[in-house]
C-alpha cells in the first residue's frame, strides 16, 4: 500500500529532514506516524502528498512507484487518496453539504451519485442536520467531521491524518478517533501522525516512531513511548 | 451527452461572482473605468477618422471641357473617367450651371454679368472629380489628360474619313485640369499623422488597461489562495481549479463592458450633439458619427477587453497559486 525504500529529504536550505527511511504499510492497517516537532514526520506526510519531492530513494502508493511522478499527475494521486489535516482545510464559501461535493466533482462524479453520496457520508460522521452550515458556524471538532467526510466521501483506499486532533479538545479528538477506527475497521488503511500520547496508547495500533529523520522504532502494538 | 462536470465549474464561477462581492464590485469598478477612457479615445480617434474622410471625399479635381466637344466625346470622357480606380464621384457642371455658380459667388455684381448670358458664356463646361484616395490625386489626373487626349484623336481621324472642312482644332477634349495640390498633400500628411497618433495613443491605454486590470485581478486571487491551495490538497487539477476563475473573470468583463458602453453611449450622443450644432461643421457640412454607427465597433472592442483581459488576467495571475 505505502513503501518506503531508502527515502532521503534534504531541502534547499540544506537541513536533511528524512534519512534513508524505509517502512511499509499494508493494506487496511492503521498507523501512527510518532515525533517532536521537527523530527521529520511532517515531510513524510508530505512525501506521501507529493507536496514534497524525495531526494534520493523510492516511495511506492498502490503500486506505484511516485518518485518521478509527473505534476500531472499528482492530482490523481491525491485523489487515491483521502486527506485530513490539523487545521481542517475546509473551502470557506462552500457549505458542508458542498465542501463534501466538491470532492466528489473533482473526480467528475454524476450528480444523481453526488446527492446519494454526499448525506450518506454525513450521516456516516453525525453531521445530517449541518449540511447547511458554513464552516466558520462550526465547532473545530465539527470542522474536522467535514474533513473527515469530505476525505472519505470518494471511497478512498486509504486516509492520511496529519495530526487530525491537534487543534481539538480531548473529548471531540475522541470522537473523531473513534471514527478514523470505524472507518480501519471497513477496510481502509489509516495513516496518522500525531503526537497525542494518551491517544496513541490508547489505541494499540502500529506506532512508527521517527526522530531526527530517522526511524527509530516500530512497533506492531505500541504506545507512544517504547517503555510504556 | 458523456457527464463532464463543465456546467459545475460554470455554475462556481457564477458563484464565485456572488460571493466575492467586494472583489467583484472592485474589478468591476476598475474595469468600468479603464473601459471609459479607452472608449473616450476610441471614439474622438472614429471621429477624427471620419472627418478626415470626409474632408478628403470632398476634395475635388476639376477638369474643365472645350465647348466644341460633342455630346458623344463628352459622354465617353465621363464614363472613362468613371472606370478609372480610386474615383469616388463624377459629377458634371454644364456652362449655364458654371456661369450661376459665378453669379452666386458675385452676388453684387450680377448685373454685370448678364452679358455673359446663353451665347456669350464664357464659362467652360466641367467634371468635378472627387477621389477615394487623395494620394492618387497627380496618378489620376494623368489618366484623365491621357482620355482626353485619345478621345479628341479619335475624332479627328473620324472626321478626316468622313471629310468634315473644319476638324476640331484642340488636341485633347480637356481644356485644363486643376486641383488644389498644397491643400491636397497638407491633408494627406495631416491624415497620416493623425492616424498614427491614434494607433500610439490605443496601444498605451491597451497597455494601461491590461495592466490595471490584472493587478486587481491578481489581488483577488491573492486574497483566495488559501482557497486554491485547499483544493490543490483534495486533488483538483489546475484546469479544475482555473476555470471558475476565468468564468469569474468573463462575467466581470462582460458587466463591465455592458455598463461602460451604457455610459459611453449616454455620453456619446449628448457630446456629439452639442458639437455637430458647431458653426464650423456646419459650414463645412460635415456629420459626426452617430453612437448607432460606433456602435458595433466599440461593443466588439470591449467584448474582446473585457473577456479577454478576465482570461489572460485570471490565467496569468492563478499562475504562481497553482504549484503547491
Amino acid at each position: 500500500m505505502i513503501e518506503f525504500k531508502n527515502v532521503s529529504k534534504i531541502y534547499d536550505t540544506g537541513t536533511e529532514a528524512v534519512h534513508n527511511v524505509s517502512f511499509k504499510i499494508d493494506k487496511g492497517e492503521f498507523a501512527f506516524l510518532v515525533g517532536t516537532s521537527g523530527s521529520g514526520k511532517s515531510t513524510l506526510i508530505k512525501l506521501i502528498l507529493k507536496e514534497e519531492e524525495a531526494t534520493k530513494g523510492n516511495i511506492i502508493i498502490n503500486g506505484r512507484d511516485i518518485t518521478f511522478l509527473k505534476a500531472r499527475s499528482v492530482p490523481h494521486l491525491r485523489r487515491s487518496m483521502g486527506v485530513v489535516f490539523q487545521d481542517f482545510r475546509l473551502l470557506p464559501d462552500k457549505t458542508v453539504y458542498d465542501n463534501v461535493a466538491y470532492a466528489m466533482y473533482i473526480v467528475k462524479a454524476i450528480p444523481k451519485h453526488i446527492r446519494r453520496q454526499v448525506p450518506m457520508v454525513l450521516s456516516l460522521v453525525g453531521l445530517s442536520t449541518k449540511a447547511k452550515c458554513y464552516p466558520n458556524e462550526l465547532s473545530g471538532g465539527e470542522q474536522q467531521r467535514v474533513a473527515l467526510a469530505r476525505a472519505l466521501v470518494n471511497n478512498p483506499s486509504m486516509l492520511i491524518a496529519d495530526e487530525p486532533t491537534g487543534n481539538l479538545d480531548p473529548e471531540t479528538a475522541w470522537d473523531i478517533m473513534n471514527l478514523l477506527n470505524d472507518i480501519n475497521a471497513r477496510g481502509t488503511t489509516v495513516v496518522m501522525a500525531t503526537h497525542a500520547k494518551d491517544i496513541v496508547n490508547r489505541m494499540e495500533k502500529r506506532v512508527i516512531q521517527i526522530d531526527k529523520g530517522i526511524i527509530i522504532r516500530d512497533d506492531k502494538k505500541g504506545g507512544y513511548n517504547s517503555e510504556v | 451527452m458523456r457527464y463532464n462536470g463543465f456546467s459545475y465549474l460554470i455554475g462556481e464561477g457564477f458563484s464565485n461572482v456572488l460571493k466575492n462581492k467586494k472583489s467583484t464590485i472592485i474589478s468591476i469598478m476598475t474595469m468600468v473605468c479603464t473601459m471609459f477612457l479607452f472608449g473616450i479615445f476610441f471614439s474622438i480617434g472614429v471621429n477624427v477618422n471620419s472627418v478626415l474622410e470626409q474632408v478628403q471625399l470632398k476634395q475635388g479635381i476639376q477638369v474643365f471641357i472645350w465647348d466644341e466637344t460633342t455630346e458623344d466625346q463628352r459622354l465617353q470622357l465621363e464614363s472613362e473617367i468613371k472606370t478609372l480606380d480610386g474615383i469616388n464621384t463624377v459629377v458634371f457642371k454644364n456652362k449655364q450651371q458654371a456661369l450661376d455658380d459665378f453669379k452666386e459667388m458675385m452676388k453684387d455684381r450680377k448685373e454685370f454679368l448678364k452679358a455673359y448670358e446663353g451665347e456669350n458664356n464664357i464659362f467652360p463646361a466641367s467634371y468635378v472629380v472627387t477621389l477615394t484616395n487623395l494620394e492618387k490625386s497627380n496618378e489620376i489626373q494623368d489618366e484623365i489628360k491621357r482620355i482626353g487626349a485619345k478621345i479628341a484623336t479619335e475624332g479627328r481621324s473620324q472626321e478626316v474619313n468622313l471629310d468634315i472642312e473644319e476638324s476640331t482644332e484642340h488636341d485633347s477634349v480637356i481644356k485644363e485640369i486643376t486641383s488644389s495640390d498644397n491643400a491636397i498633400t497638407a491633408l494627406i500628411t495631416i491624415v497620416k499623422g493623425v492616424r498614427i497618433a491614434i494607433l500610439v495613443i490605443f496601444i498605451i491605454l491597451l497597455v494601461i488597461s491590461i495592466t490595471i486590470i490584472s493587478n486587481t485581478i491578481r489581488l483577488t486571487v491573492h486574497a483566495r489562495r488559501k482557497e486554491i491551495s485547499i483544493m490543490k490538497y483534495v486533488g483538483a487539477t489546475n484546469g479544475f481549479i482555473r476555470w471558475p476563475f476565468i468564468i469569474e473573470g468573463i462575467i466581470i468583463g462582460i458587466i463591465a463592458a455592458l455598463i461602460t458602453l451604457l455610459v459611453v453611449g449616454v455620453l456619446y450622443d449628448f457630446v456629439i450633439q452639442k458639437i455637430q450644432t458647431s458653426a464650423v461643421l456646419q459650414k463645412m457640412n460635415i456629420t459626426l458619427l452617430s453612437f448607432i454607427e460606433i456602435a458595433k465597433p466599440i461593443t466588439i472592442v470591449y467584448a474582446i477587453l473585457g473577456i479577454g483581459i478576465g482570461i489572460i488576467g485570471s490565467s496569468m495571475s492563478m499562475k504562481k497559486y497553482l504549484e503547491v
